[in-house]
């Protein structure tokens, strides 16, 4: 017998797991853009859309956040240290690829150097994800050999079942179980069958492009600056990936006080490699684009065994010239 | 159709007796509704050539890639009006030569598509002129007359709200024609004069500072609104700041390839005491 979380009980749910402390995040349909965004209502998540706009990794690496703050003195230098809001999050209805996202993450965040604010986080979230029902144009898991019910990185995963009216639990991690003890009033055994995931087509072979990347003559081949040429240069790509993850760190204020703030940047913009010299290695957007890529699916793997890349075709869908990892695997793959 | 397969004839030609290097269009994209830049340098790119209705994206930041225009070499490119008048800014500010510039000009109604006459920039001055008397598109959006109701509180509000959405990912610089600074201000950090933190304060720095610099140059693309991953309505900042000075100084950006910038001209007469 399956356990089931019936629709009509979410309000409660997110009742129970207010009162036990925890926010409540999930996916939220606001005026202008998709996102997730903490709920006070079960009424108030959307599970209508594919995939929200924006990504799962802002809830643990947000755009702009302070580390310290500094004031400096005739003998002294005062600093104080920020740690990222503590506290218990649920956050309900993540898709696969964005939970996936979190756990190609880690190993970047935690490798020669512990990031704490990515993971006091992580260590204080409860991730539920939703297997798909429902893909479009650009979503491409299947492509990075993951799929729409995948539980990479998540607690829990729920099955929606027939006319939407609830899902099917299936938990597991300890984290998860313990977050859906608080809601076991509400899980009832009920003979309820899923409604099958979607089925995503395979866009590329992952094998013959990192093979093709893993050449070192391919570096300087031809391709790059032929498929970038339209790449203009902005950075939606790469901050409305849930895997980007490059940082700037910034001090803001003046010589004598101010806070040191850790910022996303891209490896779209020039000044990402602009040397203090004037001398820019990257100095054109075709090695800036191949540098995405190159780092996605050479340099990442080989240091941490996983792409970086969970195929939620953000990328694609949101870049103002129509490119993306998509286009650029597709092109790769009949080289 | 008809005007798509023409164009395609002429680049062909063009190409073939040497008159342009390379001519930039569109063509088809991942979806069915969407079009796609592309840079035409053969007779079998010229068959991708689409032009329809959707073909919307203003391609004249893409001629001041560097070294493109560096050799002399005419280069050909399929322009909506706002489009022209990028060209002549460019050309005014001294961004390019717009002799080298070969035009294949286009405007939709409804999905008709029709050509303009003219291949040079100085060919459509009349159409542009009367572009200029008539009523801006604008103002037909809700959203618009909305703004124009509040106070300025309430304005100031409706803006803080929809600048927090901003993640300074400058898609709206990388899109727009206009924004062709080597260096943005953004970017000068020796010392760093805009904080590049995404905050509510460093994302108004942002927006404000584009505002200002394209008011008086902003030719109503849309690109940057078209291009913004968050949704932020662009567009209304521009159109507003375009308005101003078009009633204060009866400026209409891109008329000629010789017209004054607006905002960074100087009369001795001027009855202002004060230069922003
Ligand atoms: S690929 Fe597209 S979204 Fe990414 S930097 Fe280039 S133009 Fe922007
Ligand atoms: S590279 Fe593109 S498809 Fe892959 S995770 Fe990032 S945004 Fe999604
Ligand atoms: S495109 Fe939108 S989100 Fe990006 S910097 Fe401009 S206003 Fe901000």
């Amino acid at each position: 017998m399956t356990r089931i979380l019936f629709s009509d009980k979410l309000d409660n749910c997110v009742a129970k797991w207010r009162s036990a402390g925890l926010t409540v995040i999930g996916p939220v349909q606001e005026e202008a853009i998709s996102r997730y965004a903490a709920v006070e209502k079960g009424t108030d998540l959307s599970f209508g859309t594919v995939l929200p706009d924006r990504s799962l990794k802002e809830l643990f690496f947000p755009q702009t956040e302070p580390m310290t703050s500094y004031t400096i003195k005739k003998n002294e230098i005062e600093t104080t240290d920020f740690t990222p809001p503590q506290g218990k999050r649920i956050i309900f209805g993540t898709r696969a690829c964005d939970a996936s996202g979190l756990a190609i993450d880690d190993p970047l965040f935690g490798w020669d150097y512990k990031d704490e604010f990515w993971f006091q986080r992580r260590n204080e979230s409860v991730i539920v994800t939703i297997a798909c029902t429902k893909s479009d144009d650009f979503c491409m898991c299947t492509s990075l050999k993951l799929a729409p019910d995948s539980t990479k990185g998540a607690d829990v995963l729920l099955r929606p079942i027939v006319k939407n009216k609830g899902w099917i639990v299936e938990e597991l991690t300890e984290r998860g179980r313990e977050a859906f003890a608080i809601i076991s009033e509400y899980l009832l055994e009920s003979p309820e069958p899923a409604i099958p995931t979607v089925i995503v087509p395979e866009k590329f072979n992952l094998d013959t492009c990192v093979a093709w990347l893993q050449n070192p003559e391919n570096f300087d081949s031809k391709f790059w600056k032929e498929i970038s040429m339209r790449c203009i240069g902005c950075a939606s790509c790469t901050y409305l990936c849930p895997t980007c993850h490059c940082f700037d760190i910034q001090d803001e204020g003046d010589t004598y006080s101010g806070i040191r703030r850790k910022n996303w940047d891209s490896c779209s913009f020039a000044l990402f490699t602009m040397h203090t010299s004037g001398h820019n290695p990257r100095s054109t957007q075709s090695a800036r684009w191949r540098q995405r890529i190159m780092h996605k699916f050479n340099y990442f793997p080989g240091k941490f065994s996983v792409n970086s890349c969970s195929g939620c075709g953000r990328c694609s869908r949101q870049c103002p010239v129509d490119m993306g990892i998509t286009e650029t695997l597709q092109e790769i793959s009949k080289l | 159709m008809i005007t798509q397969e023409r164009y395609r004839t002429t680049v062909k030609e063009l190409l073939a007796n040497g008159s342009i290097k390379m001519a930039i269009g569109y063509r088809l994209g991942s979806t069915p509704d969407r079009r796609r830049p592309l840079f035409i340098r053969t007779s079998e790119e010229a068959d991708q050539l689409v032009l329809d209705s959707t073909c919307m994206t203003n391609l004249s930041g893409y001629l001041v890639t560097e070294g493109l225009l560096s050799d002399e070499k005419k280069v050909g490119i399929f322009l909506r009006p706002e489009g022209i008048r990028s060209i002549n800014i460019l050309a005014a500010e001294y961004q390019l030569n717009a002799d080298q510039i070969v035009i294949f000009g286009f405007d939709s109604t409804g999905r008709d598509v029709r050509p303009l006459d003219g291949r040079n920039v100085g060919e459509f001055s009349k159409l542009l002129n009367e572009i200029k008397e008539h009523p801006l598109q604008i103002v037909k959006e809700p959203l618009h007359w909305r703004i124009e109701k509040m106070n300025a509180k309430e304005r100031f509000d409706f803006w803080q709200e929809e600048f927090s959405r901003c993640i300074k990912c400058y898609a709206c610089r990388q899109a727009c024609p206009m924004c062709y600074c080597r260096r943005c201000i953004v970017d000068s950090n020796q010392p760093q004069w805009i904080n590049t933190s995404s905050h509510t304060l460093g994302n108004f720095e942002w927006n404000i500072v584009r505002a200002f610099h394209l008011s008086g140059r902003c030719v109503q693309c849309g690109n940057c609104d078209r291009a913004c991953p968050v949704n932020i309505p662009l567009r209304l900042i521009n159109q507003r700041m375009a308005n101003e000075v078009l009633d204060g100084f009866d400026h209409f950006a891109g008329l000629s390839p010789t017209q004054e910038p607006v905002l960074a001209s100087f009369k001795k007469d001027d009855t202002e005491t004060f230069i922003l």
